[in-house]
């Protein structure tokens, strides 16, 4: 026996359920719509709102050493051309959503000439490489100790709570930098800096593999271990909930075993991590910065951050758009997963 | 079961993860003892292989500077000494020649130097290259345009620089000309004309083309770069190992600069011996090798470790009414305790302004040379002055009228802001400094670090608005110094330009000092320049428009000699400049190299 709907009801009543979800489904579809234009729209506009001028922070480093002003202003004048920065700004707002849907996001400043596709295109693959197991490993780990600890209780969960607690308030700047002090540089156990070792060119070999893989190690598992902690912390305070339940209390009196009540308690404490596991995904494309920065990994953290100190308007709009986009999608899917898989949605389509 | 499955899946995907995050292609790995490591030098990727374009962000490739261009990849008709002015050449045979009217330069081109195709490189491809430079009015074309009228081939082996002339028929520079013979590349005239025939002459195209299959002449070429590292592999058919020239080859078969995301990076490095060559500054640099026991070394082994060739100054914004006034000025200069800037700023890494007492010249024995001493010596203030300073603005009457701890001046409360960018760190402490110094004598200084970007546009817009005191670097050493430093100082033809970065930010102005700056690149007499350069030293300290806070190296030099060891050093009488190995003619430091473990 079970708490799930009755397979054969659900059949009976399934003509009344799809017309609901339609209505749900569309609902959300115009929602994501309205969303994600609102979004390209500030995309295009917070950048363009900050102080400075991007022209003059390329002129700058091209004017280091040239004395003679009419060579300075031909300079500066040359980008403001190629920036289009002195147009209106709904004519470079019409010209940036033009090339957007053309799949260019334009050509970056502080780069120049490199277009911006191209920059996002090398640093995404380190950062995703190093995100998703990072975030998927963190997210399965934390649960299954914050299940444990909540289960268990007794001891285990006197020294895991205050330990999780520990860890997942510890800032990432600041255990990335304690990881690659300790290990780095006073145990010499990893390599301190890089995504690969120095003295390599990328190739095929063995060696480049393994070297890869001992680079990986310290980032990866400064964001592992915050995860972990926080992770726990929820699932542990979400089990605690359930298993105090009076579903379980029931069905434990009825003398089901415990084996089979924990495997539903878990499933109905797994709702909001899974909301969170979502989430997490979506902003992984920018979440990593602290490492990246830390350990010189070549990834869309660093590109971002270098866009940002220059005032590059394009780079700044083609990652944070990204960003965006993903969280969007993230939380998109969510919705229509919790569609199937929360009983309490499903009921809610049969009013 | 189910967990188990769930895990193995996992694994996988972070294995797959990992090795997604490996590229294709060539099978090297570089072995240690051929290659020389940098830092702090190439900040991003390498946008392309291009010397005719300034967006290619290839430190190591290309990068042209008077005081020394990079010549590892392209070359120069001289290479540039920062320790004594001198020009060694290179492409060109024997030393310039000026006509008797000081207005045309003869160099003659050695008969060994090859392209690497080949080729001979010839006066054509010297003449080609200036002309390329101006009609696409890239840096080096805008700059020496105004100085140069024409660069002609005599013959193949003879090239022509004739001077734009002034109305009275002499040059209207020729510091600049000469300047120009060391820091602009010779590029391959057939190269150059693949290049326009490709993107059609279209000057925009021409400077974007990375330029993958680009000629060059130089004892190294690029073999691989990413976002991660670039790397630069020795041409073993270069020509200058002829006897003409060096009579052999360089000793490092690789350069590689790995990108670091920041200082620390690169700092960090260097102790683990992953750097042999680093271009940063480093705090405390001696407590590398004498707490840390690091083989690190610099130039001289004692403070201040390195050669210092310009100032980081400060300067008084004049267009606000209240520092128009020279006793409150020189009042909040003479304040300024210099030798706390000098510990804090720069770690000791600099003379004092008691070794090396203020000018307009940097410490160098061949710009100290060019103004009597003497002359100036009471004008000179070493610093922390504070009875002198308020003395001067009592004299003034410039005084605390109202008894708020604070000086006014016509009646109102001086109260002046400081700025710098804000995490310049070594900026930022001298103008807490100056703050400091302000308040001890009176007046009110306030510090504020704005945002580079912010910063840039507010000290280069047509007039000064918000900055009170505020800080900029000045000219390193190169052959038009110090005349081009006494120009950026103190002369009035940047003011009211829009986007000015070459000088007199604060907008002073003095006709004498224009008339001297005017007279001297064409001066030949040697006592007449002496006359001048006091003179314009004179000026400087008596209006003091502007006040230097420190000396500071161009490029800083420290070598890790775990590998590596015979860099350059003050005491080895070979005269090659500590300037990263690569910058003019501190290349002939590659050629000594030798391995500590051989």
């Amino acid at each position: 026996m079970g708490f799930t709907l009755p397979r054969s009801r659900f059949l009976i009543l399934g003509g009344k359920a799809m017309k609901g979800y339609r209505k749900y489904f569309g609902k959300k579809i115009l929602w994501f719509v309205i969303t994600f234009i609102v979004a390209l729209l500030l995309n295009f506009i917070l950048p363009r709102l900050m102080p400075g001028d991007p022209v003059a922070a390329v002129t700058a480093k091209q004017a280091q050493g040239l004395s003679e002003a009419s060579a300075v202003k031909a300079i500066y004048d040359n980008y403001a051309r190629e920036f289009g920065t002195n147009k209106p700004m709904t004519e470079q707002f019409v010209t940036y959503m033009t090339n957007l849907f053309h799949g260019d996001m334009g050509t970056s400043f502080s780069q120049y000439p490199r277009k911006v596709s191209d920059i996002i295109g090398n640093a995404i693959g380190w950062t995703i490489s190093l995100q998703l197991p990072a975030i998927l490993i963190g997210w399965l780990l934390g649960n299954l100790l914050g299940a444990l600890a909540a289960y268990i209780r007794k001891g285990f969960d006197k020294v895991l709570m205050p330990l999780t607690l520990f860890f997942s308030s510890i800032p990432a700047f600041g255990m990335a930098v304690i990881l690659l002090v300790v290990f780095a540089i006073n145990l010499k156990v990893a390599p301190i800096s890089g995504g690969y070792g120095f003295d390599m060119i990328p190739n095929l070999s063995w060696n480049f593999v393994l070297s890869v893989i001992q680079h990986y190690q310290l980032p990866f598992w400064s964001i592992v271990i915050i995860s972990i902690g926080g992770q726990a912390v929820g699932m542990r305070s979400m089990s605690i909930y359930e298993l105090n339940a009076d579903y379980v209390k029931y069905a434990r009196f009825l003398g089901i075993k415990d084996r089979k009540i924990v495997g539903y308690v878990f499933r109905n404490a797994m709702l909001p991590q899974v909301t969170g596991l979502a989430l997490s995904l979506g902003t992984m494309v920018g979440g990593a910065l602290v490492a990246e920065i830390i350990f010189s990994y070549p990834g869309l953290g660093t590109t971002m951050y270098q866009g940002i100190t220059m005032a590059d308007y394009p780079l700044i709009s083609g990652t944070t758009l990204i960003i965006t986009v993903m969280v969007l999608i993230a939380t998109f899917v969510l919705d229509i997963v919790y569609g199937f898989i929360d009983p309490r949605v499903k009921a809610a389509q049969f009013d | 079961m189910k967990t188990r499955k769930l895990l193995s899946l996992l694994l996988a995907i972070t294995m797959l993860c990992s090795l997604s995050a490996a590229a294709s292609a060539q099978t090297v790995e570089l072995p240690r003892n051929e290659t020389l490591y940098f830092a702090g030098l190439q900040w991003g990727s390498v946008n392309g292989w291009n010397p005719l374009s300034d967006d290619m962000n290839n430190a190591l490739g290309i990068t042209q500077s008077s005081g020394g261009s990079r010549i590892p990849m392209f070359e120069t008709l001289y290479m540039y000494n920062m320790l004594d002015g001198s020009l060694t050449p290179l492409i060109a045979d024997g030393d310039y020649v000026w006509n008797d009217a000081h207005t045309e330069i003869t160099v003659k081109i050695k008969a060994a130097a090859k392209w690497s195709d080949g080729t001979a490189i010839t006066a054509n491809d010297v003449a080609y290259t200036f002309d390329t430079n101006v009609k696409l009015g890239n840096a080096k074309g805008n700059s020496y345009k105004p100085y140069i009228a024409s660069v002609t081939a005599v013959d193949d082996s003879t090239v022509l620089i004739k001077a734009t002339l002034t109305e009275a028929g002499t040059a209207v520079n020729p510091l600049q000309m000469i300047a120009y013979l060391e820091e602009c590349y010779v590029l391959q005239k057939a190269w150059i004309q693949t290049l326009e025939t490709r993107c059609n002459n279209d000057a925009a195209a021409m400077k974007k083309d990375p330029a993958d299959d680009v000629v060059w002449s130089g004892p190294y070429t690029k073999q691989y770069a990413d976002d991660q590292k670039v790397v630069f592999v020795r041409n073993d058919n270069y020509w200058g190992q002829d006897a003409s020239m060096w009579g052999k080859l360089p000793v490092p078969k690789y350069l590689v600069h790995t990108i670091y995301a920041d200082n620390p990076a690169g700092e960090t490095a260097l102790k683990a011996g992953e750097v042999d060559v680093c271009q940063q500054f480093i705090a405390n640099i001696q407590d590398l090798w004498l707490k840390d026991g690091l083989p690190i070394s610099t130039y001289l082994d004692k403070a201040p470790y390195g050669i210092c060739v310009n100032m980081p100054t400060a300067w008084f914004n004049m267009d606000i009414p209240a520092l128009q006034n020279v006793a409150l000025r020189k009042a909040i200069a003479m304040a300024v305790d210099y030798d706390a800037i000098n510990q804090n700023a720069m770690t000791g890494q600099s003379p004092t302004f008691a070794d090396v007492p203020r000018s307009c010249m940097n410490p160098t024995a061949g710009e100290q040379a060019t103004f009597d001493h003497d002359a100036v010596k009471s004008l000179q203030w070493v610093g922390n002055d504070i009875e002198g300073a308020k003395a001067l603005l009592d004299e003034a009457g410039i005084k605390d009228t109202d008894n708020d701890g604070w000086r006014e001046l016509d009646g109102t409360k001086l109260s002046l802001n400081a700025c710098c960018p804000n995490g310049w760190t070594d900026w930022m402490a001298a103008m807490e400094i100056v703050a400091a110094a302000g308040e001890k004598i009176g007046v009110e200084i306030t510090t504020e670090f704005p945002e580079w970007s912010v910063y840039q546009t507010v000290v280069t817009a047509a007039k000064q608005t918000d900055y009170d005191i505020f800080m900029m670097w000045t000219d390193s050493a190169a052959p038009t110094q110090p005349w081009g430093r006494i120009r950026q100082l103190m002369s009035s033809e940047f003011n009211g330009v829009e986007g000015n970065w070459s000088g007199n930010w604060g907008h002073y102005s003095n006709a004498r000092a224009d008339e001297i700056i005017q007279a001297i690149p064409t001066t030949t007499d040697e006592a007449e320049l002496k006359k001048l350069y006091t003179e314009a030293v004179e000026i400087y300290l008596t209006d003091v428009p502007s006040f230097s806070l420190m000396y500071r190296p161009n490029m800083f030099h420290a070598v890790n000699e775990s590998v590596w060891t015979n860099f350059p050093d003050s005491t080895d009488g070979r005269n090659i400049p500590p300037s990263i190995c690569v910058d003019g003619y501190g290349i002939a430091a590659l050629y000594d190299l030798e391995l500590v473990n051989p």
